[in-house]
């Protein structure tokens, strides 16, 4: 078994599979705040030595604003290239049931993912935000909502690298935080403290719920203390 | 409106729908793969439920998996299941039209019209027993615009309309309508209800409250059999509106279904809400509704009115999203690139410049071995705007050493490799701004006829404009000739040039130094940003009597005639073994970066391999040399420095001023006079004494800790 000295800070699939169950499980019995994660699996990919079931830890529908209500009797701008069509004067669309609000709450969505990358062999936290009616956010007001995604002051944020990647399952382009940095920094979190030195299975176990203490951190998500501190 | 007693008009809060991106990646991908230009009305699922938020209503939605799959994509998103407790589908119809003229032109009434009757229908006909969600039935019209990437929608909810509309008689907070016992009994009987796959999304359903607090959970068809009980029964359905004093949609067809099918004229209903997955009954709304039954609701082929349009932030537009920067794959290719040179600057590079790089613009003379390879080079570190400038074609050798062309460049007597190495780029990374000048290089000791002298002057004045108007310029030709003229013009306007150079297996890489004249009051000198304040600083004067580095032809002792007899630099490429282009492009690029992150730019001192000098190291690229000669059978690079001659023909003060003076007529005298650089700048006189200087390698590499050729 590999000394924790000569460890450099990555995991194998099958570890990550393990770790990412019992992470969703701790989650969903001591984080009460947030809905739980949820596994996902994916199709077998033939080509990659992997027998195990493939597969990533899901989050969505987390709401990462404040409700603001934006008054819709403001002249507004419409949507570009919108003209007001000429049915409109003709048809009742609204009738004496309806009810007519006057103000409309605009919240912000992510939905996260835990992917396990195979070329750094660490898990990556992709996500990706969008507004109530489906319209995806862009980067930099992505940024606004999570400022700590773009501070580069605290050790755990000057990891946090975004980049835009195509997402290895879904096949569409996701946010991700740059996992380049990822087996440094857990290098870091098990044999940087003064605890001693812990042995290599209890890294491998914990390794998920430390990664994501620091990656969780940079969009928002913290753990409560009693995960980090439960053993069970 | 008012709660209880005065018998106002009961008000419905309108659904609102809510697209997720993949909808509309799918919708594309079917458009583009399967449907084309047919269409026809496609049948898709839309998917809600309750709400679970005490402040924010819940929204239809639409997923990429309520289309149709299409069996080209592969990505794994599996198809939904039925027995989702948080995806409750119901069944809608989208007409896609192919053009945004035919989707402003659709009929909107008929279309609300044609779903309301299905609706009607299905009541009459008892499939709201079988699968009440057709209730929620509802349409989408939209226009994907696949050029820009953008989709133009509208939903709508038809409901159908009362007349005499339903009158609340009272609404109050589930909790309070209920005992404390038999909230409770509600609660487990709906949370059963909920967790159940088999009835989770089904999303109306009838609560029935025995006289002993029991609470059951009913389908609708079982109405009949909750009849008897003297129990309290309360239709009930997942109420996605938030709203203390307001239902939800949904119940507007609810109690449409109620009166028509069962003739009751009060209706108890229950808002079912929830919250963090359970029944919450203080967020839940019980409700008493009057409804009085007109004539034509007993006949069935009388379909009501509907209404259901779904606003915009209030007006009756529809709603437009515009998906390029996710979908277009030109943005996704520039995103990818850019993130790309920002990645290496976090994780290495600190201090590069991408700025510069993004906005310089390069101009290329020769589109062949070397003009092909820096091309890409420069394109890798984030350079995008390139001029290429060849008057050749491709030739049937070509695409095995010039990386930018393939056979069909060949064909046909061969495409202009100056237009062909323009397309190629653009095809590897659409947002270059590229572009090709088919032209040739005049050249001096290659004289002319007096009928070709008006076009050749021509070519002078549009390589001078070239050069003008771009900010870096590589002598990529193959012929030591054709560099003099650009040399000179590069000179004359202090601008950041690069030479390279190939033998049979040596090369040459170097960047020519300052013009002689400093800053002219009649030039602008387009300089990048962050070089142009030094520029403004420095002496005025750098006569040849102050050290400037020299250009290509400083090392001369002969004018540039026609060499093609004794030829070891600028070899034509076939000669040359094919690893010095592929190398010497690569290392023109990297000097050039250089160049533009020293804070002094094109006036930046010679630095050398293994130098002592400390303050050149700390610069995070490294050494910025003057001329890198490299060899092949040695694989064996050496930085070397050579500075100006007073007696160049391409740069000294004599020539320069010269052109200066006489503009076009010099050149057209040097084109036609071989000897007359040579008699100007006294060379004739100093080749009767200089030996010939020859690079033996052996020798240097001994002495390779102080190179300083000089003249």
């Amino acid at each position: 078994m590999m000394d924790v000295f000569n460890w450099d800070g990555t995991v194998s699939a099958k570890d990550f599979r393990i770790g990412a169950l019992s992470f969703a499980q701790k989650w969903e019995s001591l984080n009460s705040a947030f809905p739980p994660w949820s596994w996902v699996p994916c199709p077998k990919h033939p080509w990659l030595a992997s027998p195990e079931e493939e597969g990533y830890l899901s989050l969505e529908n987390i709401c990462i604003s404040r409700p603001y209500e934006v008054d819709i009797d403001q002249n507004s701008q419409t949507d570009p290239g919108e003209e007001e069509t000429s049915c409109s004067e003709k048809e009742d669309d609204i009738d004496d049931a309806t009810l007519v609000q006057s103000n409309h709450h605009e919240l912000h969505y992510c939905d996260f993912h835990i992917v396990y990358s195979y070329t750094f062999r660490v898990p990556v936290l992709y996500l990706r935000a969008y507004c109530s009616d489906g319209r995806p956010l862009l980067l930099d007001e992505i940024e606004k909502e999570l400022p700590a995604c773009s501070s580069k002051e605290s050790p755990e944020t000057k990891w946090a690298f975004i980049t835009q990647e195509e997402h290895p399952y879904l096949k569409r382009p996701w946010y991700k935080l740059h996992p380049c940095g990822t087996s440094e920094f857990m290098k870091l979190l098990f044999l940087g403290g003064d605890t001693g030195q812990p042995k290599l299975e209890v890294v491998l176990e914990l390794y998920l719920l430390s990664w994501f203490s620091a990656v969780g951190q940079v969009v928002g998500l913290r753990i409560p203390c009693k995960m980090l501190n439960d053993r069970r | 409106m008012a709660k209880e007693g005065s018998g106002s008009i009961l008000q419905f809060a309108p659904f609102q729908s809510s697209v997720d991106e993949g909808f509309w990646h799918r919708l594309s991908s079917l458009k583009l793969n399967k449907f084309g230009i047919d269409d026809s009305p496609i049948p898709i699922s839309g998917f809600f439920a309750p709400c679970s938020h005490p402040q924010v209503s819940n929204y239809l939605t639409l997923l990429a998996e309520s289309l149709p799959s299409d069996s080209n994509e592969e990505s794994s998103i599996p198809a939904f299941n039925r027995g989702n407790r948080n995806r409750c589908s119901v069944p809608g119809i989208l007409y896609n039209t192919n053009t945004m003229e035919s989707f402003h032109g659709l009929d909107k009434q008929g279309l609300l019209k044609a779903e309301a009757k299905k609706i009607w229908e299905d009541i009459h006909s008892g499939k709201v027993l079988e699968d009440s969600a057709v209730l929620s039935r509802f349409l989408l019209i939209s226009f994907a615009d696949l050029k820009k990437w953008s989709f133009h929608y509208w939903f709508a909810f038809p409901a159908l309309i009362l007349d005499p509309p339903a009158t609340l008689v009272d609404l109050r907070p589930a909790s309070q309508w209920f005992t404390l016992e038999e909230a409770e009994s509600v609660s487990t009987a709906c949370n059963e209800w909920r967790n159940s796959s088999v009835t989770a999304d089904v999303p109306f359903f009838l609560v029935s409250v025995g006289s002993d607090s029991r609470a059951a959970v009913r389908h609708l068809k079982d109405w009949e059999t909750c009849q008897d009980d003297g129990q309290k029964l309360l239709f009930a359905f997942y109420d996605p509106c938030h709203l203390p004093n307001n239902p939800g949609w949904p119940l507007r067809n609810f109690l449409a279904f109620i009166c028509a099918r069962w003739n009751l004229k009060t209706v108890h209903f229950l808002c079912y809400r929830e919250n963090r997955g359970f029944a919450d009954l203080s967020l839940s709304l019980v409700g008493e509704a009057l409804i009085t039954i007109s004539q034509g609701w007993r006949e069935h082929q009388c379909v009501p009115n509907a209404v259901g349009w779904e606003l915009n932030k209030g007006r009756k537009v529809p709603r437009c999203i515009n998906l390029a920067k996710s979908m277009d794959p030109t943005r996704l290719a520039i995103s990818a690139a850019d993130l790309n040179l920002k990645l290496m600057r976090w994780r290495a590079l600190p201090s590069l410049n991408l700025d510069i790089l993004f906005s310089i613009k390069c101009l290329l003379l020769g589109a062949g071995t070397l003009g092909c390879q820096v091309a890409r080079m420069l394109m890798a570190w984030g350079v995008r705007k390139i001029t290429l400038v060849d008057n050749g074609r491709v030739a049937m050798s070509n695409p095995l050493r010039q990386s930018l062309y393939t056979l069909d460049d060949c064909l046909n007597g061969g495409d202009f490799k100056a237009t062909a190495a323009v397309r190629s780029l653009q095809r590897i990374f659409p947002a270059v701004v590229a572009e090709g000048v088919v032209m040739a290089i005049p050249m001096p000791g290659h004289p002319v006829s007096s009928q070709e002298e008006n076009s050749v002057l021509e070519d002078c004045r549009r390589l001078n404009d070239l050069i003008g108007s771009h900010d870096v310029i590589f002598l990529l030709t193959d012929t030591r000739e054709s560099r003099w003229l650009p040399t000179l013009l590069c000179a004359n306007t202090n601008k950041i040039t690069i030479t390279a150079a190939l033998g049979f297996d040596s090369f040459l890489v170097m960047r020519h130094g300052p013009g002689p004249f400093n800053s002219t009051p009649d030039l602008k000198v387009e300089m990048p940003n962050s070089l142009s304040d030094v520029l403004d600083n420095l002496a005025l004067t750098n006569t040849d009597g102050k050290q400037r580095l020299g250009c290509y032809f400083c090392n001369d002792v002969v004018a540039p005639t026609d060499s093609t007899s004794n030829r070891t630099l600028d070899q034509q490429c076939t000669v040359t073994r094919p690893g010095l282009a592929p190398i010497a492009s690569a290392l023109a690029v990297e000097l050039l970066v250089g160049i533009l992150h020293h804070p002094y730019g094109i006036f930046a001192e010679a630095e050398i391999a293994n130098s002592n000098n400390g303050g050149s190291s700390e610069l995070p690229l490294g050494i910025l040399p003057h001329q890198i000669r490299g060899s092949l059978p040695h694989f064996q690079q050496m930085t070397l420095v050579g500075h100006s001659s007073n007696s160049c023909t391409a740069c000294c003060s004599t020539v320069v001023s010269e052109y200066r003076k006489r503009g076009m007529q010099f050149i057209l005298q040097a084109i036609n006079h071989p000897t007359f650089l040579e008699d100007l700048t006294g060379l004739t006189e100093l080749m009767r004494s200089a030996n010939t200087f020859q690079l033996d390698w052996d020798d240097e590499i001994e002495d390779a800790d102080d190179e300083c050729i000089e003249l």
